[in-house]
């Protein structure tokens, strides 16, 4: 037995413990970026050992942690799980490098950053509930920090906002725990917060009433982390308050916890609840509302910021979508979105923070012509605009197509209406990086130059890796469809 | 023959009492430090031996006194939040001339806590409970020349005492009716209190003398101004520790002695738990203080220990059991952390008024790196963030609810507990967001290694509550006979 996954989890851990004890910033951001490569290699490793063909889990370990409650210390990964760890070990090296140049109190900030990465891949690795909930709660106090110390004017509030909605949902959730907890506790007599264990003695669950219960609590807690409208006030606020590497981490890493709780736990279950088809529709639904009522919103945003935050929530609306159709290849298509999506809200987010940075405004009417004065960013930013609304080549494209194709044999009329959303986001991305990279330079933004060499090495880097998985997915979707089709044929096996 | 050496740790304490108050009298008030060595060294003893013998279970003394896991955890959490109170008080008292009386007070405080926890006989329990309430009374008046300390004391002595006649008054009515005051005896003759109209007024008189006690809501109203009055140390102890006395005992004398009336109790705790929280809760968002915010908060952990009187199955007892022993260390931890912003703030300016105010918390995390880190960890613990001691207790308590399927109870604490995070993150605000006004300070010793004590004590439980999880469900057991 291999200790990988445990590592990848106290890695960043204990990084973040050094760091905070640095004296200067040179040394708090050469600690946090070594701890954080240290994550990327082990995920690459990972990849490389990996067994695609197979949906069980692999590199398991498995301790007893409180044997009275039946609480294990289990971690491993599978096809759902592998990509989005190595996403997170992709994301967070990079906001370090970008961040490179943050003054303001360095230590805390890299160390906030690497445990924000501890608990990340903690959620993305546990199977057990318990373990699962630690974690879960534990990235939101890091994001706490990051935003009401390195935020916008308006910090405080949107902190606390962003705190208090997170936890309340994850409250309902931890309610939903309890339910599945007790409810196969009373049935078989042995008391576990195995993930595993908990979804497949679930179907046995007698009543239909309790089954959908714990169902929807479940749902709540994830569609308010990915946010699903209409629970998704939370995030432009924290997203325009949160300071760039905030915003960045949260929009490619913590919003994915969610979509991550749907295919690891949702769907599993989804097929034994009372009425698969009322929650699929509930499902379908939301995940129409919010590409399309996102993708409205983004449309009539002034600020960059702000629209780039709705934009994930338009994006976060496939994932729902791809996942309700309940099709293998819907199904991975989502999962890659996720992926994909992390990869590309990188970019635009960190676009957005150097533009803020340099020319001292976010708001789109302000701007104009900066293509003149910053033409890396400006290739860099067009590269994630155009990689987020879609075009083919890119790995937005791939994700998007899936999801739209294959959800179509299932949920026709709802594709339909989501294909709607495509017009509105080439419109909305088109239109902001018309009026603000392209066209007269504006006189009144004052002396400008472009980003920084450590800028452009993290976004080119990001880029690159949305071009390659672009032209080939394979690497990550593979292990994904092997583990959507599993999930799809528990439908089979329900007759659904 | 008994075997006194299950009474150790109660001699122990006893005699070095006895020991500090005779020395006291032989020393100068410069070298008075040394008591407050003693005392925690006693107490250490006391917390060993009674660790040694978690899993016996025995009566003594013509069965008025218990040695049972339950008596034993209990016995845990008083004696770990005294030794807490003592070592930081080895500073507070420097130079008093009162020390020896001090630790004296705290350690005979200890000991009436103690024999309520093994208390099998309604009498031997009012003497612990006595015991143990005057030498707190003396204690919250420690500070002579303060008003604010004589008030708190007066009015703790007032409220205390009036508890104690209902109590009394109580426990005189389910003798009447069982012709006993043996706990077991009284379960086996319940039969007869429960036929009777006097079965329900004897419920509500110990109900309400235990809630004095456990500061549940109505019967809260001394605890605000006590907790803030009395000197920090004190408050520690009485929130922390001589809370859970009205705890124990309530678990001793509903749980088994009236079990038969279980019905009735547990409407009246559903009630009280869910007002003490709610109040608690609410009423602290608007403290300036941060004493009285954690004396309300206090009170509204009160309210969810309640909730194991209303579930009342092993898991509940087991979570509120749990409980007590996290919130031990959190409150303990919590207001030493106020004591010492105390001491900072008086240091920079002998004449400070309202030490206690929530602006003097700005900017701790420049000024006291340490104590401001656990200040964090005690905040989130009580408002149940993991992986601390108070997350594991919820986690318990709260699912325990879920099992027997009052779920309206949990959505009640679930969000009480979101509610609560609101103030405690507000203090979190203060120390890492708001300017420091002042430059850096060390921290006093004593109030150090305490404060990292009662760390140490959040997070052990937290991150390996196994023994601790355990040892609860053992002394639940005790109670499900």
């Amino acid at each position: 037995m291999t200790y990988i996954v445990s590592l990848m989890i106290l890695v960043p851990l204990i990084g973040a413990v050094l760091t905070l004890l640095t004296q200067t910033k040179e040394q708090a951001r050469s600690i946090a970026l070594v701890s954080s490569l240290a994550p990327l290699v082990g995920a690459l490793y990972m990849m490389m050992q990996f067994n695609s063909l197979t949906p069980a889990m692999q590199f398991v370990e498995s301790f007893d942690w409180i044997p009275s409650l039946g609480v294990k210390y289990m971690v491993g990964v599978d096809g759902i799980a592998m990509p989005l760890v190595l996403l997170a070990a992709i994301v967070v090296p990079a906001t370090i490098i970008y961040s490179w140049g943050e003054s303001k109190d360095a230590n805390q900030f890299f160390a906030l950053i690497l445990a924000l990465q501890a608990g990340v891949m903690g959620v993305f690795t546990s199977l057990d509930f318990f373990l699962f909930y630690i974690f879960w709660e534990l990235t939101l106090i890091p994001m706490y920090f990051l935003i009401s110390i390195w935020g916008g004017p308006k910090k405080e509030y949107a902190a606390i906002k962003f705190f208090i909605y997170t936890h309340v949902a994850s409250l309902v959730m931890l309610l939903g725990i309890f339910a599945i907890y007790f409810a196969v506790w009373a049935q078989t007599g042995i008391p576990s917060f195995e993930i595993p264990y908990l979804l497949e003695q679930f179907q046995f669950l007698e009543s239909s009433m309790l089954r959908d219960s714990i169902f929807l609590a479940m749902l709540f807690g994830f569609i308010v982390k990915m946010p699903a409208v209409p629970f998704h006030t939370w995030l432009p606020d924290a997203h325009v308050e949160a300071p760039t590497a905030g915003s960045v981490l949260l929009a490619a890493v913590l919003l994915k916890m969610g979509g991550y709780g749907l295919f690891r736990v949702m769907l599993p279950m989804l097929p034994f609840t009372g009425s698969p088809d009322l929650m699929i529709s509930i499902l379908a639904f939301i995940g129409v509302l919010s590409i399309l009522y996102g993708a409205m919103l983004a449309l009539a945003q002034t600020d960059l910021k702000k629209m780039v935050a709705y934009s994930s929530i338009s994006h976060m609306g496939y994932v729902t979508l791809g996942a309700a159709a309940l099709v293998p290849l819907s199904v991975s298509g989502a999962m890659f979105q996720q992926f994909s999506h992390g990869l590309i809200t990188c970019l635009l987010f960190m676009s957005c923070g150097a533009i803020q940075h340099i020319a001292g405004t976010r708001v789109i009417a302000e701007l104009g012509g900066l293509g003149q004065k910053m033409p890396k960013l400006t290739v860099l930013m067009l590269f994630g605009f155009m990689a987020s609304l879609g075009l083919p080549g890119l790995s937005g494209f791939i994700a998007e197509f899936m999801i739209l194709t294959f959800a179509y044999i299932t949920l026709p009329g709802y594709v339909l209406l989501a294909l709607l959303g495509i017009v509105v986001t080439a419109g909305y991305h088109l239109w902001a990086i018309q009026r603000s990279m392209f066209g007269v330079l504006n006189d009144k933004l004052g002396h400008l130059h472009d980003i920084t060499n450590y800028e452009t090495l993290s976004m080119g880097i990001l880029a690159l890796l949305v071009l390659y998985f672009g032209l080939n997915p394979s690497p990550v979707l593979d292990m994904m469809t092997t583990n959507a089709e599993q999930i799809v044929s528990l439908m089979a096996l329900a007759g659904v | 023959m008994e075997n006194y050496m299950l009474l150790a740790p109660e001699i122990i304490l006893a005699l070095v009492g006895l020991t500090i108050l005779l020395t006291g009298l032989f020393i100068g008030t410069n070298n008075k430090n040394i008591l407050g060595y003693i005392a925690s060294a006693g107490l250490i003893a006391a917390l060993c031996l009674t660790i040694s013998n978690i899993s016996v279970n025995e009566t003594m003394f013509y069965g008025t006194i218990t040695i049972d896991a339950l008596s034993q955890f209990f016995k845990i959490v008083f004696i770990s939040v005294s030794l807490l109170v003592a070592i930081a008080s080895i500073k507070y008292t420097e130079g008093n001339k009162s020390t020896d009386e001090f630790f004296t007070l705290l350690l005979f405080s200890t000991i009436g806590m103690m024999v309520v926890a093994s208390a099998n006989d309604l009498i031997t329990l009012f003497i612990g409970f006595e015991l143990a309430s005057l030498c707190t009374y003396a204690l919250a008046g420690f500070e002579k020349n303060n008003p604010k300390s004589i008030e708190a004391s007066m009015k703790y002595f007032i409220i205390g005492s009036l508890s104690s006649a209902l109590m009394l008054f109580g426990i005189s009515f389910v003798y009447g009716m069982t012709g006993t005051t043996s706990i077991p005896g009284i379960a086996e003759n319940a039969g007869a209190l429960a036929a009777s109209p006097i079965g329900l007024i004897a419920v509500v008189m110990l109900i309400a003398g235990f809630g004095f006690k456990m500061a549940l809501v109505p019967f809260h109203m001394w605890a605000p101004d006590t907790y803030q009055g009395a000197p920090t140390v004190v408050s520690a102890l009485l929130a922390a520790g001589s809370k859970k006395m009205g705890f124990v005992a309530a678990f001793r004398v509903l749980v088994i002695a009236l079990a038969v009336l279980s019905p009735t109790w547990q409407t009246a705790f559903a009630a009280l738990a869910i007002i003490t929280m709610t109040l608690g809760n609410v009423v602290a968002i608007s403290q300036t203080s941060v004493k009285r915010m954690l004396a309300y908060s206090s009170v509204a952990q009160a309210g969810y220990i309640a909730m194991a009187f209303v579930v009342m199955t092993p898991m509940a007892l087991a979570g509120g059991i749990l409980y007590t022993l996290s919130h031990a260390f959190m409150k303990t931890g919590a207001f030493l952390v106020v004591a010492v912003v105390g001491y900072m703030v008086l240091s920079d300016n002998k004449n400070a008024k309202d030490i206690d105010h929530l602006d003097n918390f700005k900017g701790l995390a420049k000024r006291m790196p340490i104590t401001a880190f656990a200040m964090m960890v005690f905040v989130f613990a009580l408002s149940g963030i993991p992986p601390t001691a108070g997350y594991v207790s919820k986690f318990i308590l709260f699912s325990s609810t879920i099992e027997s399927g009052l779920v309206w109870l949990a959505v009640i604490a679930i969000l009480n507990s979101a509610l609560s995070l609101y103030y405690y993150a507000r203090i979190v605000k203060y120390m890492y967001f708001l300017p420091a006004s002042g430059g850096k300070v060390s921290e006093p010793l004593p109030y150090a290694i305490a404060i990292i004590l009662a760390l140490a004590g959040v997070l052990v439980i937290g991150i390996w509550p196994e023994p601790f999880v355990y040892w609860a469900m053992e002394a639940a057991k005790v109670l499900m006979i």
